[in-house]
């Protein structure tokens, strides 16, 4: 399994230079089940870590990007009048595939922004009345720019629970940076990657992360964590169940990819930023705290014992 | 990263006020007014401060407050030995620590203040209901401590703590019932001096007028008997219990002979008889009965002509009425034998008694005297003198509760001017009487009558007081008259409300007394329920000691300490040893896995002292990596024993505390190398 992984990583490595931790937990994500959403500046490369990840999983993937003209039927598919054959035809949206890159997905309405929702959570659409099952596996990676950025829309809570992890690429270090200036385009290598893990093997593994072991007193960390997040006034709202179900979840995918089939309380801690970040609100003088920081707060505010 | 401020969760806020406000109730009726007054600031400022509308006491107002509630006790009680005034310093020591609550110990600190205090009420009145509303407080307390736990995340609201402390105290009632049936009662190691209680309505150990009409309006229960065969009549119902001999003009009062209360004139139960035993002669079959007294705080007891004493601690006096030990701060049960049929000191009186007797102040009354002095030259026979006095009450005289005010010459008055009066006038007047034609006499207090409850016992109320006098006679001893009796027949042979019951006086001190309504059929059955419920509360479960004793004798063939302390330490050894192995074996696993965390947690023990403080939230992993960054020559070990653990803590490998031990204690750690 480690080796699987780790080929994983070089191979998207050479694409993102120098951002493994990042792709790594994206992984992650995707063995869990869950769809991925990647926040950061413009030109930070998440286009390519997601362009990356389906090509090394050998889906079939489309991309969407994300105006703040785009209209539901564009993503959900339409019907429309085959004159030849006299009868409305329905054409498939992008929805329709393995993999969906939404890429900028703050910059749409929140009208579009919903149509993505019923897709997320049931792997399935509605359209024209008529309920079509989506492929299966089913991801959705989508971008996002800060909203601290002009022309966002900022994703309702609703919408942003469905993501089961939130990661941010960052700066990248100045010898990783180096690297890219000096060489290549490394986008232009994306055309190299190959197919590394079939969709089947992928159905195999999310199987696989269900049968990883937590520990009963694992459990009680878990939960200690979500109930700091309930009771102390530092936040506006604390963890809801789901949200602690995703922290298992991502961290029983994460000692996987670690070779382990038992959970250590780093595993938790090693997700919990991404799965937690984007649940959770500050309040009071912590308001403007990034969701991130926030977790982190939690993390060493809460003993493992 | 500040650790969050523990703020006490309103869920507990607000049951700890209630169970304040309970248990400040619960001992109102002996604590001064201004506690209650400050309670009720304390109880405002406490809420004003969960709302921060207020700041809390700063330590200048605090000493100030202590220094104050102190004064006040000063002012109130004097001297600080005595129930009440502990009582008092704690409930203010409680009040003030509810100010002063700023973490979880501060409010453990004011839950078990409010047990305690709680628990203490006890020693005041121990009547069924008083114990049901001691049983809410405690449950109001738990509810507190319960509270104070709660989170947001509990849900079930604001009454979640009371259910769960109803259940908690549903779960202790079977402990609770077993530590009453079998735990002996030992007896105090130290005795709490209590307050006298002047208020209290009884007979006292002086007669003037107007003290017993004072008692006519009083309903309160005075003492409850039981005859082993039946209930005699109603007339022969007296209850004697005080003797009064000295007179001063004005109050009657205990003769000097009488106070002498642990002298040879005392014949306690199971004593060797003494020798004035003999001037007894008890004839017939004696009357059994068991009396149950409440509280009076004086020591004697009520017994009817003429007693013996069948129970420990209860003792007969030279003027053969019954006397306790100890003064009656609780309800009390004694045994008595009473030989209706008897003759006290016929052959004569001692000289010095004689005088006692016949003792009469000189300056007072002297109409009676004259009178007296020339009926007794007109009559040849003491008799005939008895029942020309007699004649005399029959003709004119008038039994009210509302007698008229008499001036110095009390006997006088009544005797030849207002002529009413109650059973005090009579007695008080009849032994004046008799003394100045110089008859040996004295007034007898006690009660007389009381009311037959269904269920085959007798009930005495206050308002069955009653005084009467005993004159000696030679060759018959002491013998009994009742003036009152030729006055108002129907108060002997009933009682006093067939006589007075149109007057507005009686019961006037006990307007919502049940008594007042017994012509109202239901309620006169409830009341009579209610008394029975009461009666066999004092008896089954306040006097239960006694029925215990003789349990735990048949069943222990005899009841030394040492042997119910054997049976007790060995019943209740062997229960707790089943539930410890019932409550430890399903959790074996469990508390070896908390040997893990042991072990671990001396690893990081030995780890910090060489430098590596564990962080908070810090993983077994991450910390040996940390520790091994900064001492490589450990790395080894450090991953060793973190694999092991993680193994058996995480992995789920069959825990091993004692391998894991072992492997720790083998690190040697150098300080900082």
């Amino acid at each position: 399994m480690r080796q699987v992984v780790d080929k994983l990583i070089t191979s998207i490595g050479r694409v993102l230079i120098g951002k493994d931790e990042q792709i790594r937990l994206a992984i992650t994500c995707l063995f869990a089940g869950g769809h991925l959403l990647i926040e950061d500046m413009p030109g930070m490369g998440k286009t390519t870590l997601a362009q990356g990840l389906a090509a090394v999983l050998g889906l079939s993937y489309n991309r969407v990007q994300f105006t703040s003209d785009l209209l539901p039927a564009d993503i959900l598919g339409i019907s429309v009048y085959d004159r030849t054959r006299g009868q409305f035809e329905f054409h498939p949206g992008p929805v329709f595939s393995q993999l969906l890159l939404a890429d900028e997905i703050n910059r749409t309405t929140p009208k579009t922004q919903s149509a993505l929702l019923e897709a997320m959570a049931e792997g399935q659409v509605t359209v024209e009345g008529e309920t079509r099952p989506l492929p299966h596996p089913f991801f959705v990676i989508a971008t996002q720019n800060p909203l601290t950025q002009s022309g966002t829309y900022p994703l309702p809570e609703s919408q942003l629970d469905r993501f089961l992890m939130r990661i941010e690429l960052g700066y990248p270090d100045p010898r990783s940076e180096r690297a890219l200036l000096s060489g290549v385009n490394p986008r232009s290598r994306l055309a190299e990657i190959k197919t590394l893990l079939p969709a089947k093997q992928l159905l195999q593994i999310q199987q696989h992360v269900a049968d990883v072991k937590v520990a009963e007193n694992l459990v009680d960390y878990l939960q200690r964590l979500v109930q700091f997040t309930r009771d102390d006034p530092v936040f506006y709202y604390g963890l809801s169940p789901r949200g602690a179900l995703a922290v298992l979840q991502c961290a029983r995918a994460w000692a996987l990819i670690h070779g382990r089939q038992y959970v250590i309380p780093e595993d938790i801690q090693a997700v919990f930023p991404s799965v937690a970040g984007h649940r959770l609100r500050g309040a009071g003088e912590c308001a403007n705290h990034d969701g991130d920081v926030l977790a982190n707060l939690v993390l060493s505010a809460v003993d493992i014992f | 990263m500040t650790s969050p401020v523990w703020k006490i969760h309103r869920n507990g806020l607000f049951w700890l006020l209630v169970a304040f406000a309970a248990v400040i109730v619960l001992h109102a009726d002996h604590l001064p007014s201004w506690i209650l007054l400050a309670a009720s600031v304390a109880t405002i400022w406490r809420i004003q401060l969960y709302r921060s509308a207020w700041r809390p006491p700063s330590r200048l107002i605090k000493t100030g407050l202590l220094g104050l509630c102190l004064a006040g006790l000063v002012v109130e009680y004097g001297s600080p030995v005595g129930l009440e005034p502990m009582v008092a310093l704690l409930v203010s020591a409680y009040l003030l620590k509810l100010l002063e609550m700023h973490h979880r110990r501060d409010a453990y600190l004011v839950v078990f203040l409010a047990f305690f205090i709680t628990a203490l009420d006890a020693l005041f009145d121990q009547s069924i209901g008083n114990t049901l509303y001691i049983i809410g407080c405690l449950s109001l307390v738990l509810a507190a401590l319960l509270g104070l736990h709660s989170t947001d995340a509990d849900g079930g609201g604001q009454l979640r703590p009371l259910g769960k402390a109803m259940a908690i105290m549903a779960q202790a009632l079977p402990l609770m019932l077993l530590l009453f049936i079998f735990m002996p009662r030992l007896g105090a190691l130290w005795s709490v001096p209590m307050q006298q209680q002047s208020a209290k309505t009884g007979v006292t150990d002086t007669m003037s007028p107007g003290d017993f009409s004072r008692l006519g309006r009083s309903g309160e229960l005075a003492f409850r008997v039981s005859f082993e065969g039946a209930i005699p009549a109603q007339q022969n119902l007296y209850w004697r219990g005080l003797v009064l001999a000295e007179f001063d003009g004005r109050t009657w009062s205990r003769s000097p002979l009488s106070r002498f209360q642990d002298s040879g004139l005392v014949q306690w139960y199971g004593d060797p008889p003494k020798s004035w035993d003999q001037l007894i002669e008890r004839k017939g079959e004696p009357l059994a009965f068991s009396v149950v007294i409440e509280p009076t705080q004086q020591r004697w007891l009520y017994a009817l002509d003429t007693p013996k004493p069948d129970s420990e601690g209860v003792g007969l006096t030279r003027d053969y009425r019954l006397i306790s030990a100890y003064p009656l701060r609780s309800k009390k049960q004694y045994r008595v034998n009473s030989w209706p049929e008897h003759r006290l000191e016929p052959q004569g009186l001692p000289p010095q008694h004689r005088t006692v007797y016949l003792q009469l102040p000189e300056e007072f009354n002297p109409r009676t005297r004259e009178l007296a002095s020339r009926w007794r030259k007109m009559v040849s026979d003491d008799l005939e003198l008895v029942s020309r006095v007699l004649t005399l009450y029959n003709s004119e005289f008038v039994y009210t509760l509302q007698p008229p005010i008499l001036g110095k010459h009390s006997v006088d008055e009544f005797l030849f001017d207002s002529q009413r009066g109650f059973c005090e006038h009579f007695a008080g007047s009849f032994v004046f009487f008799m003394r100045a034609a110089g008859i040996p006499a004295r007034v007898v207090a006690g009660y007389q009558g009381g009311e037959r409850h269904p269920d085959d016992y007798l009930v005495v109320r206050q308002y069955d007081a009653h005084a009467w006098a005993e004159i000696w006679l030679e060759d018959r001893g002491w013998i009994r008259v009742d003036p009152t009796a030729v006055v108002a027949p129907q108060r002997i042979e009933q009682d006093l409300q067939s006589v007075l019951g149109s007057e507005t006086d009686f019961l006037a001190d006990s307007p919502v007394s049940l008594v007042r309504f017994r012509h109202i059929g239901w309620l006169n059955q409830l009341r009579l329920q209610i008394e029975s419920l009461n009666y066999n509360w004092a008896l089954w479960v306040l006097g239960y000691d006694q029925i215990q004793t003789a349990f735990l004798r048949n069943l222990l063939g005899d009841n030394s300490l040492w042997r119910i302390a054997l049976a007790l330490t060995g019943v209740g050894g062997s229960l707790l040893l089943l539930l410890g192995f019932w409550l430890l074996l399903p959790r074996r696993r469990e508390r070896s896995r908390d040997l893990l965390d042991r072990e671990f947690l001396r690893l990081c023990q030995k780890l910090e002292k060489a430098g590596f403080p564990r962080q908070v939230g810090e993983g077994p992993r991450d910390y040996a990596q940390r520790v091994a960054e900064s001492r490589p020559e450990l790395a080894r070990e450090l991953v060793e024993v973190t694999r092991m653990y993680e193994a058996m803590r995480y992995a789920g490998e069959t825990p091993d505390a004692r391998t894991l031990a072992r492997t720790i204690r083998s690190l040697r750690i150098n300080r900082s190398g």
